[in-house]
């Protein structure tokens, strides 16, 4: 599609191909790491990013292809995991994979680089002065004898490549591939890390492979991006190129207009559906909240700021220490979540997988858990279920093959769907949603906002806490931004609501 | 990937099946062994099986509650041997059955009671702590029974119900049926059962989505304790004793029986009729071994083995379930 004959390229493919069963996940796709560079590779789910990082990690053969590493050629179909390292592949995934209660030593030498003496016991000093020397060469500014989980998230993903990488030679010839490795972290330790990514790309001549949902990111280090939709190379965009708007479109596959739903109306004289007082309870206390009927309100604030925890009071899964709670007009306690999912409340995790899913169970499972009770008519009215499952599926729009399908086998775009349809589809008063399209791409983030709003445009009270200030903008109508478990500031309106206005308030008030 | 349906769908009836499979294997070869062709495929020989297997489907029932929940209870052997001598001593003693039958079940609960306030309360896994009451039940039985066994005294009305047939089938067998269809339906037909199986494929998120983890818990160890409790009168009608040492035998291979029962009716889950399945299995594969003259120690083998089988498969096709589209 696009060869690359401009710039020394370090890692070439050429026309990886892959299908299971008759469906193609990987058509003919061409991709050229160039040395040194930080190479951005996006699309959305099902794109066929995870199928080509596969085949490059030599876990899934490929039926056809080839890869050039430096001066070494190798077939796609025959390249296994042992080929990918040998050749200076390394991967980094989305999960940490580090060992918070060992030290930053044990961390980095666990794959084997302890230096060891003859009788097979650990030269301790010899190690400690290698991990020394390691830490020096990735920037990363910890002791090798201090604990991983001391050490901010940001270091942590440092620690992380640094084992990966620590073993080769820096001579451009080895490429790093980066799976998401901002996923899972807090934008301030995003901006932490993709420094230390640009240096170890600028200084030490490292190439990257860069895979990130997270845009700004992407126009922020990217020097070009690769963009698969459907399992085929939509485009691969020069430095000159890499902007959001052009990435959104090749990946989405349509103008960046459509993609946003409009913020909802005015809502300020409705009558509120939530209103907390003083409510009080871990990070959090004496703040004050009030969500009218149809209005987004969102969270905002750093890390340790209280936004998810007041989500968490109020749905019971932590305890209150104190305040009050009013339901429509009414006194609510809640002890536990049983109680607010009766009283009309429903939540949305932060962490999908660990704590929204039940990933072995059908999605009919999935949808109907919170409805177990009026689906028991002394029996489980299991047929009633499945087709009110299909009927989910289809009214929100989630790509499954079955009802009764596994969770585990929908991709995550899909699985935050059936996650928040969970709560759509029975009357729910009040939403409360966490990081709602935290890793998922942007048509699924789409697809996600305009379910959001249609709620709210029926009438439930949403509120948001985000650490992602373009979501904010777009979905709520009023945001507040929170510092240490209490309420800062306020936005509201059209003109303060503002993806900028957000980033500087929210500075503004860590720099208080 | 929908392309793939049609396999996923072989490959789930294979898995549905491959224990029944492997029972009729079992049957069609002590039925052609000339060893054991004589005596294994006669209606006696079903009869006797079936028979004695009623008490261990029984405990086999309550070790598969928690199982649901990914908890453990060891204890269920000893929680019967337990209800059995105590039952039976108020039985020699003159008590009618319903008190003996009430007694036991009393005892179940209790020890379940204790199981679950220790895995829920405190916190304490499951296989440390049930080991744990077992091992003092252990103690509280040789102190009830110096070691000696109830050997006369059990009514007959006990030991003929459970020693006699309904169109050729021991009636002990039915009452197995029936208990196994009341553990059904708690754990597939109520709302209480479904955020069990939620509880034990994400304990976190079933939390979240109001299972209340620690009450749901502790009333499968409650309900564990009263089922395996209820076993001992099987126990004691099948053989009209009630022996100090018989108890915790059960305790494994009904385990073992609840871990098969992921290779049988549906696939990679703990199930009902799986368990069912699979105690015919046990049960035939211990009388046809005992009727081709092995030794003893060959039904250990035999148990043990499955045991080791049944726990891989659990993990084996809990996996494939999770990972295959």
């Amino acid at each position: 599609m696009n060869p690359d004959d401009g710039g020394n390229v370090a890692l070439r493919v050429r026309g990886a191909h892959k299908s299971f069963g008759g469906t193609v996940a990987l058509d003919r796709v061409d991709l050229d790491v160039r040395a040194g560079e930080i190479h951005a590779l996006v699309g959305g789910n099902g794109s066929g990013k995870s199928t080509l990082l596969k085949i490059l990690a030599g876990v899934l053969p490929a039926d056809e292809g080839s890869l050039q590493l430096g001066d070494q050629t190798f077939d796609l179909q025959s390249f296994g995991p042992r080929d990918s390292r040998a050749c200076g592949l390394r991967f980094v995934h989305q999960q940490p994979t580090v060992f918070p209660n060992l030290t930053v030593m044990d961390n980095l030498c666990v794959g084997g680089s302890f230096a060891v003496g003859p009788a097979g016991g650990i030269r301790w000093r010899a190690t400690r002065a290698n991990v020394r020397d390691v830490l020096a060469r990735f920037g990363i500014d910890a002791a090798p004898d201090d604990l991983l989980g001391s050490l901010s998230p940001s270091k942590r993903t440092m620690v992380e490549i640094a084992r990966a990488l620590q073993d080769l030679k820096q001579d451009g010839r080895s490429v790093l591939a980066l799976d998401e490795p901002t996923a899972a972290l807090p934008v301030k330790e995003v901006e932490l890390l993709l420094p230390m990514l640009q240096r170890l790309a600028r200084d030490s001549g490292q190439s990257i492979l860069f895979v990130s949902h997270r845009l700004d990111e992407i126009v922020q280090i990217a020097a070009r991006v690769t963009v698969l939709r459907d399992g085929r190379n939509v485009t691969t965009l020069e430095s000159d190129q890499v902007d959001k708007a052009t990435i959104v479109q090749a990946i989405v596959g349509r103008p960046l207009d459509t993609y946003f739903p409009e913020p909802v109306s005015e809502h300020a004289q409705a009558r509120p559906v939530l209103r907390a007082r003083g409510l009080a309870g871990g990070v959090v206390s004496g703040l004050d909240l009030e969500v009218a009927a149809g209005e987004v309100v969102g969270l905002a604030g750093p890390m340790g700021s209280g936004r998810s925890t007041v989500l968490k009071l109020i749905y019971g899964a932590v305890q209150m220490r104190g305040g009050t709670l009013e339901l429509s007009g009414k006194a609510l306690t809640v002890h536990d979540p049983e109680q607010a999912i009766a009283a009309g409340i429903g939540y949305v995790p932060e962490d999908r997988v660990g704590h929204g899913i039940l990933p072995g169970l059908s999605i009919a499972d999935n949808l109907a858990i919170v409805d177990a009770r009026s689906y028991w008519r002394g029996h489980q009215q299991r047929r009633r279920e499945l087709a009110d499952a299909t009927e989910a599926i289809r009214r929100f729009g989630i790509k499954a093959s079955s009802p009764a399908a596994p969770m585990s086998s929908l991709s995550g775009g899909n699985q935050q769907k059936v996650v928040l349809a969970r709560w759509l589809r029975r009357s729910t008063r009040l939403l409360l949603l966490d990081e709602p399209t935290q890793a998922v791409d942007v048509g699924a983030r789409a697809d996600l906002w305009r379910l959001i709003h249609e709620a709210s445009e029926a009438g439930v009270a949403v509120v948001i806490a985000s650490s992602d200030p373009e979501e904010l903008a777009h979905m709520c109508e009023r945001v507040l931004i929170l510092r240490n478990g209490r309420v800062a500031a306020e936005l509201s309106g059209p003109n303060a609501v503002t993806e900028d206005e957000i980033s500087r308030v929210m500075m503004d008030v860590e720099a208080a | 990937m929908r392309t793939r349906q049609g396999g996923v769908r072989w490959a789930y009836l294979l898995e549905a099946s491959a224990l029944p499979f492997l029972l009729v294997l079992l049957c069609v070869f002590f039925a052609l062994l000339p060893a054991t062709s004589d005596t294994f495929p006669t209606m006696d020989n079903l009869r006797i099986t079936i028979g004695a297997q009623a008490a261990l489907t029984v405990i086999a029932m309550s070790a598969l509650v928690p199982l649901i929940c990914q908890e453990y209870d060891f204890s269920v052997g000893s929680i019967a041997g337990l209800s059995a001598v105590f039952s039976a001593s108020v039985l020699v003693g003159g008590g009618s059955i319903f008190v003996a039958l009430g007694l036991s079940i009393g005892i179940g609960l209790a020890v379940g009671l204790v199981n679950g306030l220790l895995v829920t309360r405190l916190g304490v896994n499951s296989v440390v702590s049930t080991l744990g009451t077992a091992t003092l039940i252990a103690g509280v039985v040789a102190l009830k029974t110096n070691g000696k066994s109830i050997v006369s005294g059990i009514p007959d009305e006990l030991t003929d119900f459970v020693s006699g047939t309904w169109l050729g089938i021991p009636r002990g067998f039915y009452v197995a049926v029936i208990v196994s269809l009341g553990v059904w339906y708690l754990l597939r037909q109520t709302p209480w059962g479904r955020y069990l199986a939620a509880i034990g494929d994400n304990r976190e998120a079933a939390r979240l989505l109001g299972a209340n983890v620690k009450r749901r818990v502790l009333t499968a160890y409650l309900i564990t304790g009263a089922v395996a409790g209820a076993a001992a009168l099987l126990l004691i009608g099948d053989t009209g004793t009630a022996s100090p040492q018989v108890g915790p035998g059960y305790t494994l291979p009904a385990i073992a029986a609840a871990f098969l029962s992921v290779a049988a009716i549906q696939p990679g889950r703990f199930n009902v009729w799986g368990t069912l399945v699979a105690i015919i299995f046990l049960g035939a594969l211990n009388s046809g071994l005992n009727l081709a003259g092995a030794s003893p120690y060959i039904n250990d083998f035999a148990n043990g083995g499955a045991l080791i089988l049944g726990v891989a498969l659990a993990s084996l096709l809990g996996r494939n379930r999770q990972q295959r589209v």
